[in-house]
């Protein structure tokens, strides 16, 4: 189970990237399967040649922000629909990540890596590890939050939220999805560098179907702790990560699922995220939760004159593409 | 100061569909001046604000704001100097932002943005000062998610962004069209009241002609994209609704006499 900690907390940066493109952004961002293995190829391969791992892992994340970027550009400069820019960003990877590596799979076993040092004192995947690996997230929980809010940050929100808007308020909208998505691919890259180093090895597959761990670790975080508050939200991210492999890992204890089931596994997982909420069943629960404690919520149900109003949906039926961004 | 310089725009041109929106219409604004524009559905208004603000491009001519030629940059540059307000109040304000980042986004408007906090002890103090003249209480819901608020609401708050930056121009697009009477009359009058307390240079469009008649020092009638008839301060104070109306009347009998020539 600690185990399953440590990984949503490394795979935590990457669903703060996906949030980064998904939720603020409103981008669907399919760079990141290809993104992800960019920058674990890119750490295993340096830190093979016997570059320092910080060093290795500093690069993996610089490809990851490339990656992005490029994302961006063929879809502000080059009017790409967003799904099929990630798509084509994602499908060069491949390739690119196989020029990389130089096959299909580099070993870690021998070298040192950011996780050695715990893992010669056998504190991986112990309360040890959870705890540094909670600081490191805590800090980048904190610097994103800290961005988002600046100037430059409340315009990329904007960009997300309502591009005219942001136009109209002198936001150059392009560069901001192209700063977007490069951070969050950033983000993700660096994932992928951790988690190459913390499983000892990286592999050309490790990226595939990516996204939807993503997608479930925001839609489950922001499904669970609802609240508009914008630090709020990002730290939920990052739970909603830990949740989503607490719940793969329950499931795989299933005497008949095997490690090959994930994938199915985790669709399985985002498509019931997406339903319940649907359903109401959070809603449900914090109602009655909100019953007992009676407790005066502002930003609970609207009430219908907020509705006319236009944008105050209820977040019941906040999660999918139909209605924008139910936190935020 | 705003020069419009022999522009013409046309949408789907050397179509079949081709529609002159704007036939080479000059227009000064000196700084100060607040010109309403009237006309008919199709008469070349919005897309004449949208040239301004550097939304279209038009396909021959100029504009000029204080002496510099802005005609072919982005509207998100031409937005340093310009602010809008449009007809949708959902369209000037960002649903899942407070209030008070909305502000903190119209701050930056023309002063650029960097890596500073948007929302800071200080400008938060501003923005409650801002807000204060609109008496709608909006000052003690700082940090209210925008999508909350009314429509009327919020496109008060949209023109205090539009204005509490001071830009060159003020661009008005049947801001109060989509408000119930009583939201526009509160809206039309807080227009009026910013234009005074800023200063500033304002463009606005609408199909209200007492509205026309009442705010601004200039008046404008727009036709299939010609500005036909003008009137400025003196005048305008006399003129009335039925004066105008007068000149709609001459229009039709225009048209008239044209379909019967052609008969």
């Amino acid at each position: 189970m600690i185990t399953a900690i440590d990984l949503g907390l490394i795979f935590g940066l990457m669903a703060l990237g996906v949030y980064l493109t998904f939720r603020v952004l409103d981008f669907a961002d399919l760079t990141i399967d290809g993104s992800f293995t960019t920058g674990a190829a890119t750490a295993a391969t340096l830190i093979v040649a016997g570059w320092q791992p910080m060093v290795a892992t500093l690069a993996g994340t610089a490809l990851g922000l490339v990656a992005g970027f490029i994302t961006g550009a063929l879809n502000t400069w080059g009017k790409i629909h967003p799904l099929l820019a990630g798509i084509l960003t994602q499908i060069s990877l491949y390739s690119i990540n196989l020029r990389i590596m130089g096959k299909a799979n580099v070993p870690l076993l021998r070298s040192t890596t950011l996780f050695t040092p715990l893992r010669e004192r056998g504190l991986l995947g112990t309360w040890v590890s959870v705890g540094i690996l909670a600081l490191v997230l805590g800090l980048f929980v904190i610097a994103l939050v800290w961005f988002l809010s600046t100037d430059i940050g409340l315009a990329l929100r904007a960009t997300g939220d309502n591009e005219g808007m942001a136009r109209a308020q002198s936001v150059n909208t392009g560069a901001m999805t192209l700063l977007g998505l490069s951070l969050s691919n950033g983000l993700v890259a660096l994932s992928g560098a951790l988690f190459a180093q913390y499983q000892g090895y990286a592999d050309i597959g490790m990226g595939i179907g990516l996204i939807v761990a993503g997608l479930a670790s925001v839609i489950i975080g922001t499904a669970i702790i609802t609240n508009g508050r914008i630090w709020i939200t990002v730290a939920a991210v990052v739970f909603g990560s830990i949740v989503y492999r607490l719940i793969i890992q329950a499931a795989l204890t299933i005497p008949w699922f095997d490690p090959n089931d994930m994938k199915l596994l985790s669709a399985v997982i985002v498509v019931t995220a997406l339903l319940l909420p649907r359903w109401d069943v959070f809603n449900r629960i914090r109602a009655r939760s909100r019953d007992k404690q009676s407790v005066f919520d502002p930003w609970g149900d609207p009430d219908p004159e907020e509705v006319d109003s236009g944008d105050a949906r209820p977040p019941s039926t906040g999660i999918v593409k139909k209605v924008k961004r139910a936190d935020a | 100061m705003l020069e419009v310089r022999h522009v013409t725009k046309a949408f789907f041109p050397r179509t079949i569909n081709e529609k002159i929106a704007l036939r080479d219409i000059s227009l000064t604004l000196q700084s100060g001046d607040f010109a309403t524009i009237i006309g008919s559905n199709g008469a070349g208004k919005s897309t004449l604000l949208n040239v301004v603000a550097g939304r279209y491009r038009p396909d021959l001519g100029s504009v000029w704001i204080d002496d510099d030629d802005v005609t072919r940059l982005p509207d998100y540059r031409v937005a340093r100097k310009v602010g809008r307000v449009f007809q949708d109040p959902m369209a000037g304000t960002s649903p899942h932002l407070t209030i008070e980042e909305n502000l903190a986004i119209a701050w930056a408007r023309n002063r650029g943005r960097g890596l500073r906090l948007g929302v800071s002890h200080a400008r938060r103090e501003q923005f409650r000062e801002e807000l204060k003249i609109l008496e709608l209480g909006l000052e003690n819901r700082l940090t209210a998610r925008v999508g909350l608020l009314s429509g009327g609401q919020r496109q008060a708050l949209s023109l205090v962004m539009a204005a509490f930056t001071q830009p060159r121009i003020l661009l008005l697009d049947e801001h109060t069209a989509a408000l119930d009477p009583q939201r526009a009359a509160l809206i039309t009058r807080l227009t009026k009241q910013m234009v005074e307390r800023y200063e500033l240079t304002a463009m606005m469009v609408t199909h209200n002609m007492e509205q026309a008649l009442t705010l601004g020092n200039r008046l404008l009638m727009m036709h299939e994209g010609q500005i036909i008839f003008e009137l400025h301060d003196e005048a305008k104070k006399k003129a009335t609704t039925a004066d105008l109306m007068a000149e709609f009347e001459k229009l039709k009998g225009v048209q008239l006499s044209d379909r019967t020539l052609l008969a």
